[in-house]
């Protein structure tokens, strides 16, 4: 199958909504194909994570390769915490040959944050690089030394953006970078904080960004109170206003979930109304099978 | 009054000592705090003193050279915050001590036979008091093992 | 400056636990400042080895002395008779040091009592940061004076990444975002513009991931 079937959708105009698998920390490729069978209908693109939090799992190409063998269209998440510039364009050429289409580029977490803290990091490129790179590869089929590809990798380009880190100023500049050096799309970290990422959008329309890259806002789906409490204070990048935590305090125990799925489904539904946001990304983590009611409950479902 | 800084002092019960030795007491202590030990002279103890023209002569190493040289506990005597001849001297003083301290629970020596005092000028009876204590934790720190 | 810190004590006495006659050897330029090796904790040292020997009913002779530099033969030869009296050499030197020592007394054991850590600065009293990694290829002048090779925990040439929080860094609650930094002086200077630029990937070459690396002034060379 050719071209990337997120770009497609995206170009036609409609409100796209993908969604994250986390791979396996192991060699057992049945987890993959549970949680692909879990989304396959219900999203236009299943996200896999590149050794997330630096926690080592299997890999990213390995895992986008069992979905693209059932028939289920990959992100591939890439971050250059691990490999240099030689591995990467490599897993990029070899992706493609798998039937990927579509890259995320990340810099990634630091490596003192995961399950093997004493290891070296790479980091000889950063995100903003990879971008570049890739688009380089697509466009001009050349990889970094100008060398002409026998194939060029025809990738939809994306990027990640977090409009609740500091300094807030900077992350429109940053976005408008991300795009010079070709990203397609944008997945923002989850979104808890409408107003702030009401007012990034706004100033990225203002500059004319949301013409040149289509956005896709994260939401994850809160569990309980506890779980608020802990994103909102040991994650970095999360941002959960007061307001929010305190409705997940206000119910009992019982009814955290279902308080956690409303607040979810309310931010899809602002997202869908706001101008210059193209589309829904759900990071439902370790809850994959969440996902399918999320998307039913938010009018999101049938994918056609 | 004096003020004990810097010490892990342990509740001094004075009980007799099956194994009887003379603790040898080495005190450092700064000329403007007082000029004498009186005291010193004791059957039961015996006090070395050093004058020092400023507690910021409290070096580390001399600290440790006494005991090299068979101290059971060195004490160093400074002057109270603010009235140091030369502005920072006990400030530097205390906290040479305190990581002289460590260093010496480093070296299996015990941070407790090293401690500060800051003695108002000329208050001889906190003197006493202070080597009375510190022959009271002796009892129970023993004889310095590097001996 | 090279920024160091001594060994702990436990660790410095089972390498030398070997040897009866132990040499000290300090330096007086780098380690001296960052309070590792100069001529005060040599004394130290071996004053508080002394002592942790005799502790546990062993003795060990130690000799002290500290040179300006290890790094330069002009001071390394001062100690050469020290150092061929004693069994081993115990050097307080930054990992530069030590090698240069071992190097040039081929025969004598020569320890290390320092890890070597960074190229610093004197922040303020008591504090040392990090500021230079010695990449062989300073454009400082593109990030207004803040290195985020040294100083950003992720070597990012464009911008900070997501985790930034507060000005600080997501690794370090502690460590000061190199992003924000930048982000701030450039503001500070009118400069905001210039970081839209792409700034393109580093060359490594010129870094130690090039291989060791050695400058020949044949120039000075008489």
């Amino acid at each position: 199958m050719n071209g990337s079937r997120l770009q497609q959708i995206l170009a036609q105009g409609k409100f796209a909504v993908t969604a994250e698998c986390g791979p396996p920390r192991g060699a057992n490729a049945a987890v993959i194909l549970e949680k692909g069978a879990l989304l396959k209908d219900y999203v236009d693109a299943v996200n896999v994570t590149d050794n997330q939090t630096a926690i080592v799992r299997m890999s990213s190409i390995a895992a986008c390769s069992h979905l693209v063998q059932m028939g289920i269209e990959p992100v591939m998440q890439m971050v250059t915490r691990d490999r240099n510039r030689i591995a990467l364009q490599s897993d990029i050429m070899g992706a493609y040959s798998l039937g990927i289409h579509n890259i995320l580029c990340l810099s990634g977490d630091h490596q003192t944050f995961g399950s093997q803290p004493e290891a070296m990091n790479v980091w000889d490129i950063d995100c903003m690089h990879l971008i570049h790179t890739v688009k380089g590869m697509r466009d001009d089929g050349k990889d970094m030394s100008g060398f002409e590809l026998d194939v060029a990798p025809k990738m939809f380009i994306g990027a990640a953006e977090n409009p609740f880190a500091d300094p807030f100023e900077f992350r429109v500049l940053r976005l408008a970078k991300k795009i010079a050096a070709g990203a397609d799309f944008i997945q923002t970290q989850c979104i808890y904080d409408m107003t702030r990422f009401k007012e990034w959008v706004r100033l990225a329309r203002e500059q004319g960004l949301t013409e040149k890259v289509h956005i896709l806002g994260g939401v994850t789906p809160l569990k309980s109170a506890r779980m608020a409490k802990y994103m909102a204070t040991r994650v970095a990048g999360i941002t959960i206003p007061e307001a929010i935590i305190k409705r997940m305090e206000a119910v009992p125990k019982e009814k955290a979930v279902a308080e956690g799925t409303k607040i979810c489904l309310e931010t899809i539904q602002e997202l869908r109304e706001i101008k210059g946001v193209h589309g829904v990304h759900i990071m439902a983590i370790e809850w994959e099978d969440k996902v399918p009611e999320i998307i039913k409950a938010a009018g999101l479902y049938p994918r056609s | 009054m004096a003020r004990n800084l810097a010490t892990t002092s342990s509740t001094i019960a004075v009980s007799v000592n099956t194994e009887q030795y003379k603790p040898q007491i080495t005190v450092f202590h700064c000329f403007n705090a007082f000029n004498n030990i009186t005291g010193s002279n004791s059957s039961d103890y015996n006090v070395h003193s050093i004058k020092m023209p400023c507690s910021s002569m409290t070096r580390e190493v001399f600290l440790l050279r006494a005991f090299e040289a068979g101290a059971d506990a060195v004490i160093v005597m400074v002057c109270p915050d603010g009235s140091c001849h030369y502005i920072e001297g006990n400030i530097r003083a205390i906290k040479r001590v305190a990581r002289m301290k460590k260093l010496l629970d480093e070296i299996g020596l015990d941070g407790r036979r090293l401690n500060i005092f800051q003695i108002p000028h000329g208050d001889q009876s906190a003197v006493e008091r202070i080597i009375n204590q510190t022959v009271s934790d002796l009892a129970v720190l023993g004889p310095n093992p590097a001996t | 400056m090279i920024v160091g810190e001594q060994k702990p004590l436990a660790e410095i006495k089972e390498k030398v636990a070997p040897y009866s006659k132990l040499l000290i050897l300090g330096c007086g330029t780098c380690v001296k400042t960052c309070f590792a090796g100069g001529e005060d904790e040599v004394a130290i040292l071996a004053s508080a080895l002394r002592l942790a020997f005799k502790k546990d009913g062993g003795r060990i002779k130690i000799e002290e002395l500290t040179i300006e530099r290890q790094c330069e033969d002009e001071f390394i030869k001062e100690a050469a008779l020290a150092i061929a009296r004693n069994d081993a050499v115990l050097s307080l030197a930054c990992g530069a040091g030590v090698q240069m020592v071992a190097s040039r007394f081929a025969k004598a054991p020569v320890l290390p009592g320092v890890n070597t850590t960074f190229i610093g600065i004197l922040e303020k009293q008591g504090l040392f940061t990090e500021k230079c990694l010695g990449c062989g290829n300073c454009i400082l002048d593109v990030f207004e004076g803040i290195c985020p090779i040294s100083r950003c925990s992720k070597k990012l040439l464009n911008g900070p990444c997501g985790g930034s929080r507060n000005g600080k860094c997501e690794v370090n609650s502690d460590t000061d975002c190199a992003w924000q930094l930048i982000i701030d002086r450039s503001k500070a200077l009118g400069q905001m513009d210039k970081l839209i630029t792409y700034v393109p990937p580093k060359d490594w070459r010129t870094s130690q991931a090039g291989g060791p690396r050695k400058l020949v002034r044949e120039d000075h060379v008489i």
